[in-house]
């Protein structure tokens, strides 16, 4: 799901993504590359190569429509068991102030 | 460990994935690799922030395994409602080609039945007329004839035992793709 938001914003390529998923989260910069073929697999991303400035062409990763629609899907159903889960603590915390009145 | 290093004990750990996916994977990484270089990073450093060769390969397995899984699932998840041209196909086919097939299979069978069977009628003949000696004239091309057909019929036994349960697990396999084609279309998507 992050890798999708990652690509919502635009293409990307495979070191760039790589990058970024491991500056926010804390994972090994390899990780994404699995992740990456299975979505193509999928048919969520799509991939088209382009040629670099300097060097070989680069490996870009697109987000397809299935791929949108997943991404928003995905996304709501996060921050509805987010809100759910913050739900839960905040009244725990608000019964113990409760408590402490 | 360096590029190369690295590449190596990816491919080795990837083992038994097809080749043009493993080509595939080497590639982007090799990409990968290439990219941190020209950023002006070592090969030893790139390799360390990649992580384990070893976790890397399972996580693509674990990918391909997915992916299968995926595949398997579309085929009954896109499944809305039966397929009027897998239907179509089944039928044309079994009109024209399957059922002509297995019908001819089927007197293939029977008329092998039917030789043997007059195969062992003659030979019966042959051995009551020795028997009860009115054969006595001509003895031995009547042995020989005797011979001759019972080895006939024990090769036609051996021929109709494995024909006959290679047609039904034929007539089986045949069956259970219809079936696939009659209820999930011909699977092209």
């Amino acid at each position: 799901m992050c890798v999708l938001a990652l690509l919502e914003k635009g293409d990307s390529y495979g070191y760039d993504l790589a990058g970024s998923l491991a500056r926010k989260v804390e994972v090994a910069d390899g990780t994404v590359y699995p992740i990456l073929r299975k979505l193509a697999s999928e048919g969520v991303v799509s991939t088209y190569l382009q040629e670099s400035q300097n060097g070989p062409p680069r490996k870009y990763y697109h987000l397809t429509d299935a791929g949108r629609n997943k991404l928003n899907s995905e996304r709501d159903e996060w921050i509805k068991f987010c809100g759910e889960v913050n739900g839960i603590l905040e009244r725990e915390t608000g019964g113990k102030a409760d408590e402490q009145e | 460990m360096n590029k190369s290093e690295y590449l190596n004990k990816l491919t080795n750990e990837l083992g038994h994935m097809p080749y043009g996916d493993v080509k595939d994977i080497i590639q982007s990484m090799e990409e990968h690799f290439d990219e941190g270089v020209s950023e002006g990073r070592s090969e030893e450093e790139i390799a360390a922030s990649l992580g384990d060769p070893a976790e890397l390969a399972q996580e693509f397995k674990d990918g391909a395994k997915f992916k299968q899984v995926i595949k398997k699932r579309k085929m009954t998840d896109n499944f809305k409602g039966p397929d009027g041209r897998g239907r179509l196909f089944v039928i044309i086919f079994n009109v024209f080609v399957g059922i002509e097939c297995w019908l001819l299979l089927l007197a293939a069978i029977i008329a092998a039945f039917c030789f043997l069977a007059g195969d062992c009628a003659i030979a019966g003949l042959i051995i009551a007329g020795l028997i009860m000696g009115k054969l006595t004239e001509f003895l031995v091309p009547f042995i020989f004839l005797v011979l001759t057909l019972v080895c006939v019929a024990i090769f036609l036994v051996v021929l109709l035992i494995l024909g006959i349960k290679y047609y039904a697990k034929g007539l089986k396999s045949y069956i259970r793709w219809n079936k696939n084609i009659w209820n999930y279309g011909l699977g092209e998507d």
